[in-house]
């Protein structure tokens, strides 16, 4: 049973890791080649294939919430037939049917909607899924979403295959331009902290270190490359964080459970309340509304510049 | 002597804990910083008590199973606490204290289920006897199911958190207060002393259930009373500590090895040992990745299992 109960908790990890957070992998293939000859399109995906289309998808099935709101974005929405339980923005996508959790995505549940593309964020699972798509004829896109550059790299080749190239290069074009404006002078210093027993916060590798940066913040846990971890409670205490970034779910919105806990007192964040409280909506992905995402961070860190 | 060497290493193991940790603190401030006075002392003799108690639970349910492989998490309970842990977030039950007390009494309704189970004959009245073997199955059985339940929960739910139940599930020490220490301290003693005073009938029961009987031993209240007490003392431990493996299957072995098999000896050395090994492999989750820290039930393994093979060797050897 132990054994069982391993493997649950290793998928559960990956998907912690995985479509909340964003995984972090290793750079992916950089290249996209399109060819446009007699409207057949050629394009090179992040986990290094070579996908070949007729013609630019009309039936898309996106496996990710951060691939679902980016082909909306697009103007692809009409495209897109099948979406997860997790894609819920825009509000527009609720319209569209699931296919399950994107966890595994049921091969079947995908093959139903009878898609001419697939598009899944990029892990070990997905890359298996995206193979034995491939094998039933069915082109599969696997996209890497993990960090800000991803996202103008996924705009540019959704946007390829959509057949709206000219709003994905817009959009990866607002998405530099959000990269390489200048913080704030005056940093806040704060921590991402996602969950409380064990503790876990946001590291280096998540694209919420980048938006804390853009907006004026210092990420205390800057120094772990991962996108999470799992750290001691002395060590956010002693880092001693001005404020604690929190990211809202539907679940009750207030001040997170263990505020009330005693050993949590230790953490001066907690101790005097200082939390900021951060939409899912907005921040739960690598999103291509980020320069909104940076102004509202950078807003909400005003108060305690 | 041997007394004296796992009181010494208690006291080592309580030590290093109060000053190894990822944040830096200056020997001059080890008395004054909040960080020792309320993260670590708690925490080390929270550790402590837990993995004494895992291990006490695991010697007597060793003993009265006749069986070695017995572990404190073998009956079921890991999946109870764990079912009641996912329950508590699917219901969005509020709370600091919502999800350790939903573990409690998801461990609770586990140890019911299978008390019943194990009732043999009698059809479950006072002439019951209390099977091992059934006890054992009947344990397996229901942690499996709970566990299956639990896990078609968190498959169609939309709670991003309820994936975290795996990690609090696993988790360690970290809820470790004060308050934690003091709850566990005022419910721990009971059970602890209901297995310490059947240190003697456990020797007898070693050798038989019927030659037990012969030497007018009670075993039926015995069996009963030994399960329970050392359920409830497991689901103390989870409900504060999650699971965590190998220190009640390990120490008692070890301690056998030192101590032989007479339980009013190997009881008390199972919680101190059980206590040293927890306290120490917390303290080495904590620094080894600093500043992340590794699940604890990672590093009783990595310790526990290399030693534990050692003396298996040595004792298979002669």
């Amino acid at each position: 049973m132990r054994r069982w109960a391993d493997r649950i908790h290793l998928a559960a990890r990956l998907l912690v890791s995985v479509a909340v957070l964003g995984a972090c992998g290793r750079a992916g293939d950089r290249q996209t080649a399109a060819s446009q000859a007699s409207g057949a399109l050629t394009v090179t995906d992040d986990a290094g294939h070579r996908v070949t289309l007729p013609a630019p998808a009309r039936r898309i099935v996106s496996v990710a919430p951060s691939s679902t709101e980016l082909l909306f974005a697009l103007g692809a929405g009409p495209q897109v037939v099948g979406r997860t339980t997790w894609c819920k923005y825009p509000p527009a996508a609720l319209a569209v049917p699931v296919i399950g959790d994107g966890l595994n995505p049921s091969l079947e549940a995908v093959a139903a909607r009878r898609p001419d593309l697939v598009v899944l964020y990029r892990s070990a699972l997905n890359e298996a899924a995206a193979a034995q798509l491939a094998r039933i004829g069915v082109p599969a896109l696997v996209v890497k979403q993990d960090r800000l550059e991803d996202l103008a790299r996924a705009a540019q080749l959704l946007g390829v295959v959509t057949g709206h190239s000219s709003t994905g290069d817009t959009i990866a074009a607002a998405i530099d331009a959000v990269l390489r404006t200048p913080p704030p002078p005056r940093h806040v210093r704060l921590a991402f902290v996602v969950w409380d027993n064990p503790p876990m916060v946001i590291g280096a590798g998540s694209y919420l270190d980048q938006i804390a940066g853009l907006a004026g913040g210092v990420n205390v846990f800057h120094d772990i490359p991962a996108a999470s971890a799992t750290v001691s409670l002395e060590t956010i205490a002693a880092r001693d964080p001005q404020v604690i970034a929190v990211l809202d779910d539907s679940t009750p919105v207030g001040e997170p459970a263990y505020t009330a806990r005693p050993e949590w007192q230790v953490v001066r964040a907690v101790r005097l309340r200082r939390f900021v409280h951060l939409p899912a909506d907005l921040f739960g992905r690598p999103s291509p509304r980020t320069a909104e995402a940076v102004a509202e961070l950078r807003r909400l860190l005003e108060a305690w510049r | 002597m041997r007394w004296l060497g796992l009181a010494g290493l208690s006291v080592v193991a309580l030590t290093l804990a109060v000053v190894l940790g990822p944040a830096h603190v200056a020997w001059a401030d080890l008395g004054r910083s909040p960080i020792v006075r309320e993260l670590r002392i708690p925490r080390a003799l929270l550790g402590f008590v837990v993995g004494g108690s895992l291990a006490v639970s695991g010697a007597s349910l060793q003993a009265l199973m006749r069986n070695p492989l017995a572990d404190p998490f073998l009956l079921g309970l890991s999946g109870g606490a764990g079912l009641g842990a996912v329950a508590a977030i699917a219901l969005h039950l509020g709370g600091p204290w919502a999800l350790p007390l939903a573990a409690f009494v998801g461990a609770l309704v586990a140890l019911a289920l299978v008390f019943r189970l194990g009732l043999v004959g009698g059809g479950g009245g006072g002439g019951a006897e209390l099977d091992p073997r059934v006890l054992l199955l009947g344990g397996v059985a229901v942690g499996a199911f709970a566990g299956a339940v639990m896990t078609a929960i968190i498959s169609v739910s939309e709670a991003a958190q309820l994936r975290n139940a795996f990690l609090w599930l696993w988790g360690g020490l970290s809820g470790a207060s004060w308050y934690t220490l003091l709850v566990l301290c005022l419910y721990v003693p009971v059970p602890l002393l209901v297995l310490l005073a059947a240190a003697r009938p456990l020797d007898v029961l070693a050798l038989g259930e019927e030659p037990a009987r012969y030497l007018g031993a009670d075993v039926t209240a015995l069996k009963r009373r030994v399960y329970l007490a050392a359920s409830l003392l497991t689901a103390a431990a989870v409900a504060v500590s999650g699971v965590i493996g190998f220190v009640g299957l390990m120490v008692p072995h070890l301690c056998r090895g030192v101590w032989g098999q007479q339980h009013r000896a190997l009881l008390p050395a199972s919680f101190l040992g059980g206590g040293a090994l927890l306290v120490l492999a917390d303290t080495a989750a904590r620094v080894a990745v600093a500043p992340r820290e590794l699940p604890v039930g990672i590093v009783t393994a990595l310790i526990g299992v290399p030693l534990f093979a050692l003396l298996l060797r040595r004792w298979t050897a002669t």
